[in-house]
């Protein structure tokens, strides 16, 4: 399948949400924007600048990307702050900050910054502004990460970089610090033309589910996600066997592990153990997961589960709902944004509560039927690549006003 | 008549970094955040709650029914018709008017610590032009259908923090016709709490087309 353009979008998010970004667009003019960010492929933000930068040259906003370099010892530095400032306890010598901004110095010399608007994204190049001395132009910092609970001493040796910046953007309240410059709310996105979410044929979703063997002769409730402790996989299969005592129905789990998760074997055994050798439960466990089958898995589900306990933003919730699954979430980190209890998905707050929501979705079809209207128009609203374009227009425009709370456009 | 232009309006939502943890806490909030704040967990949050069928009109009564499960007050909050208000000062006397008479009826509700806090946005707001205009009725009408949902919510709800008045735009252009008065008068009436904005559209759509 080809690149879909913008023009592609006006019969997934309608005519009028496609015509009101071209004259935003109009609004913002000639300006450019450059995105700098540590990595071309893997991860949700490569594959989200895949698809942003495209479109926003499409809206005249001349849009480049930059990903910066470095050794292994770079990288191996930037992963254990990210763990840091994720929480994670640690103490680092100095000499690693140091090696961290020798390699932002080093790209910094390496690039060029003139574009109208920098957005730097997560805390690999955090530090690059400190080079840019004099500058005319405008700079950003996106954090993607939860920063809720961070290591202090990264922290505050990060801060003093992030508070150069103009703005931060941060994904949640519940995953921003306290900061002196203004923070923005960006909610992530999904593409709903990108293979994991774009309209299939029901011969392939039949083609997916026989090539897994998975009978479709019950409702299936599903949960598709990585095999880790926060997403609760033992929990899940728990509520499923004890709704199931009352409806009669089929478990699909399907999920990879972190490649640096120690855990990940001790999860993968207590999942396989917790489900026994029960016919109705099927298990896949994936090493590389092909988005057109992840798609397929979902568009084939009566239920959608996401029963995690601690959760970042779980942009899953958003794919399923976009597919007018009914969602069944753990009402931790991102997904109250995504589900309004009882509107657009339920929210768990246990095993039980779980259980009774799978029974009473899949005895009530009329209910879950209107979770799932409901939630695709809520992800329509605020979760779709469209509405993420948008936000960084007004970011073009707020930029030029700071202070302003309202901003009249002639 | 005059041209119709049709504008719209869009958002940026924005952390303020102040949040309650039970119902004092926000109340204090609510009395001495700014305008932009209200106007987020209000008018903004209702267009977006709206489309997704939600009985909610502000973020307000979702954050006590969900983490107080405090209904009554809640009911309260959410009967609170946007439509009927044209400023935004005005508004938010009546939510502090609200928390505190049920403050008065329920004192030791207030320091009880919500299951998550409330977390006060604040937005930058744009309104601006778009390159649409109406004639004269007929064109109105055949504009209708291709307006932005964010164009139609700004005209029907939102501008009267402009223009100050208790209409919304459409009625109060058509009624610069004579022969259009009753016409304004029925699209004014128009329910917005039980209308989703895709449906308000085809209502108004509807009763335009018995004049055309």
């Amino acid at each position: 399948m080809s690149i879909p353009k913008l023009s592609d979008y006006k019969d997934v998010v309608g005519r009028d949400v496609v015509g009101e970004l071209y004259t935003l667009a109009s609004h913002v003019g000639n300006r450019s924007i450059k995105m700098v960010n540590s990595t071309a492929v893997g991860g949700g933000v490569a594959e989200m600048l895949h698809r942003v930068v495209p479109l926003l040259n499409e809206l005249g906003i001349e849009t480049g990307w930059e990903v910066i370099k470095g050794g292994a010892d770079f990288f191996d530095i930037t992963k254990a702050f990210h763990n840091a400032l994720q929480g994670k306890e640690e103490h680092f010598e100095q000499q690693v900050f140091k090696t961290y901004l020798a390699y932002n110095e080093m790209n910094y010399q390496e690039m060029s910054f003139d574009e109208d608007l920098i957005v730097i994204h997560d805390p690999q190049p955090a530090a690059l502004i400190h080079w840019q001395k004099k500058r005319k132009n405008k700079w950003v910092w996106r954090c993607h990460i939860d920063m809720s609970h961070p290591n202090q001493q990264v922290w505050d040796f990060l801060r003093s970089y992030v508070e150069l910046y103009d703005a931060a953007i941060f994904s949640s309240p519940l995953f921003s610090p306290q900061l002196k410059i203004p923070q923005y709310r960006f909610y992530p996105a999904i593409d709903p033309l990108a293979d994991k979410n774009r309209e299939l044929d029901d011969d392939y979703v039949t083609s997916v589910m026989e090539k897994y063997e998975i009978p479709r002769d019950k409702p299936i409730v599903t949960q598709i996600s990585r095999y880790d402790p926060w997403k609760d996989p033992v929990g899940v299969i728990q509520a499923f066997k004890m709704a199931r005592r009352h409806v009669d129905c089929r478990l699909l789990m399907v999920g990879d592990k972190a490649a640096d998760d120690p855990e990940a074997e001790k999860i993968l055994a207590q999942v396989n153990e917790a489900a026994g050798d029960d016919p109705d439960i099927k298990i896949i466990f994936l090493t590389h997961s092909i988005p057109t089958e992840i798609n397929a898995f979902q568009r084939a589900s009566d239920i959608v589960l996401q029963k995690s306990i601690r959760e970042g933003f779980a942009l899953t919730v958003s794919e399923a709902l976009w597919k007018y699954r009914p969602v069944i979430g753990g009402a931790v980190g991102g997904i109250p944004a995504q589900i309004i209890h009882g509107y657009t998905g339920m929210l768990v707050h246990s095993v039980e509560g779980a259980s009774l929501q799978i029974r009473t979705l899949l005895q009530q079809a009329e209910l879950a039927k209107r979770l799932g209207q409901n939630g695709h128009q809520r992800v329509k609203d605020e979760f779709l690549i469209t509405t993420l374009l948008k936000r960084y227009l007004l970011l073009l425009l707020a930029l030029d006003h700071p202070g302003k709370s309202t901003i009249l456009l002639d | 008549m005059r041209v119709f232009q049709f504008y719209s309006s869009a958002s940026l939502e924005k952390l303020t970094g102040r949040k309650a943890h039970n119902l004092d806490e926000l109340l204090e909030l609510v009395k001495t955040c700014s305008s932009s704040s209200i106007f987020f967990h209000t008018f903004s949050a209702f267009r977006k709650l709206r489309e997704a069928q939600t009985p909610y009109t502000n973020d307000f009564a979702v954050w006590i029914m969900r983490h107080l499960s405090e209904e009554a007050l809640a009911e309260k909050l959410l009967a609170i018709d946007l439509a009927e208000y044209n400023t935004i000062e005005s508004l938010r006397s009546r939510i502090v008017e609200l928390l505190e008479s049920y403050r008065r009826e329920n004192p030791s509700l207030y320091e009880r610590e919500a299951t998550a806090p409330f977390y006060l946005y604040s937005l930058v707001r744009f309104v601006y032009l778009t390159d649409k205009f109406a004639y004269n009725l007929s064109s109105f009408r055949q504009l209708l259908d291709s307006i932005s949902i964010d164009s139609l919510y700004y005209h029907f709800i939102e501008s009267r923090l402009e223009t100050q008045l208790e209409t919304d735009d459409f009625s109060n252009w058509m009624q610069e016709n004579p022969d259009y008065k009753e016409l304004a008068d029925r699209i004014r009436k128009i329910d917005m709490n039980i209308h989703t904005l895709v449906e308000l559209r085809v209502r108004i759509g509807e009763i335009i087309d018995e004049y055309l």
